[in-house]
């Protein structure tokens, strides 16, 4: 009897030696897994609202989408599907910039931020960084990922900040730029981030 | 036998809760580094915007990603008024498209 006590006893310290061991490696493992811990920017809430009476508003071609814009920027060219207003200065830099576009290649709600920055720095960015993202964001007649970055263009070296969103409403997504230098983005941003909380979808 | 046994674990253990101590300062490195490179003074107000139209609803937040976005594109749509020849490809902000 003594001898079965004494023989079962390391054992049981051999068992809780192994666990310890065990959960101190499942401990490193998801440190290892979790390498965005650091703390990030927050992401500004967003409340979907109607556009204040006076804003005019662009149509998507497709009819799927409807941006609403400050009276202050006015329509400017842009793709054939999309629509643009913005605010340009006498020297033709731009102050303020609102875009829709008809979701058009493998945009998906999940990972919209790494491809967004993917896309800057394959069409016009020589660099791209962001600085929050969330997803899950109301708008009105859908929900949206969104990501605000910074970039610097590779013609003219401009910085720009912006917000964009990939929304998805019942029929259709599309996406919602607003953007400003990064310069006058403190400035800018709350008038822009109003015009993206106006973005109604179908 | 089982002494050693026991040893071997609690090095085992402790071999783990270093190794995770050291991931987590090189990401927090990272982070620091990647921050570093393009900050502007300005950026703190993206967290405070002033606008009627904003409240604090509660989206699920994600945290940012320090990570730069690299800057050697394989297939890059020609700038100086290329591509779709719009703003974006001359110098202006970024618009919506998928780049297709």
């Amino acid at each position: 009897m003594a001898t079965a006590t004494s023989s079962r006893r390391p054992r049981g310290r051999h068992l809780l030696a192994v666990l310890a061991a065990l959960a101190a490696i499942a401990a490193a493992a998801v440190a290892f897994a979790l390498p965005g811990r650091s703390p990030g920017r927050a992401f500004p809430p967003l409340l979907p609202a109607a556009a204040p009476a006076g804003w005019p508003h662009l149509t998507l071609p497709s009819g799927t989408a409807v941006l609403s814009y400050p009276p202050a920027l006015r329509p400017v060219t842009g793709d054939t599907d999309a629509v643009s207003a913005a605010q340009v200065s006498p020297n033709k830099a731009f102050r303020l910039y609102l875009n829709a576009t008809p979701r058009q290649g493998e945009e998906q709600p999940r990972g919209w931020a790494a491809f967004r920055l993917r896309l800057l720095t394959g069409d016009d960015a020589a660099s791209a960084r962001e600085l929050a993202a969330a997803q899950g964001v109301k708008f009105r007649g859908g929900t949206g990922s969104c990501v605000i970055d910074q970039y610097v263009t590779r013609i003219g070296a401009h910085h720009y900040q912006e917000i964009a969103c990939l929304v998805q409403g019942r029929t259709s997504a599309s996406v919602i730029v607003a953007a400003a230098p990064a310069a006058t983005w403190a400035q800018a941003s709350p008038l822009l981030l109003q015009a993206v909380a106006a973005y109604q979808v179908r | 036998m089982s002494f050693t046994l026991i040893r071997s674990a609690a090095g085992a253990a402790l071999l783990a809760v270093l190794a995770a101590g050291c991931g987590t300062a090189v990401t927090a490195q990272h982070a620091a580094a990647g921050g570093h490179q393009h900050r502007a003074p300005i950026h703190a107000t993206v967290t405070a915007p002033a606008s009627p139209a904003i409240a604090p609803a509660s989206p699920a937040i994600a945290p940012a990603s320090p990570a730069i976005a690299p800057a050697s594109p394989a297939n890059p749509i020609p700038q100086g008024n290329g591509g779709d020849q719009d703003a974006d490809n001359n110098g202006g902000p970024s618009d919506g498209d998928g780049n297709i």
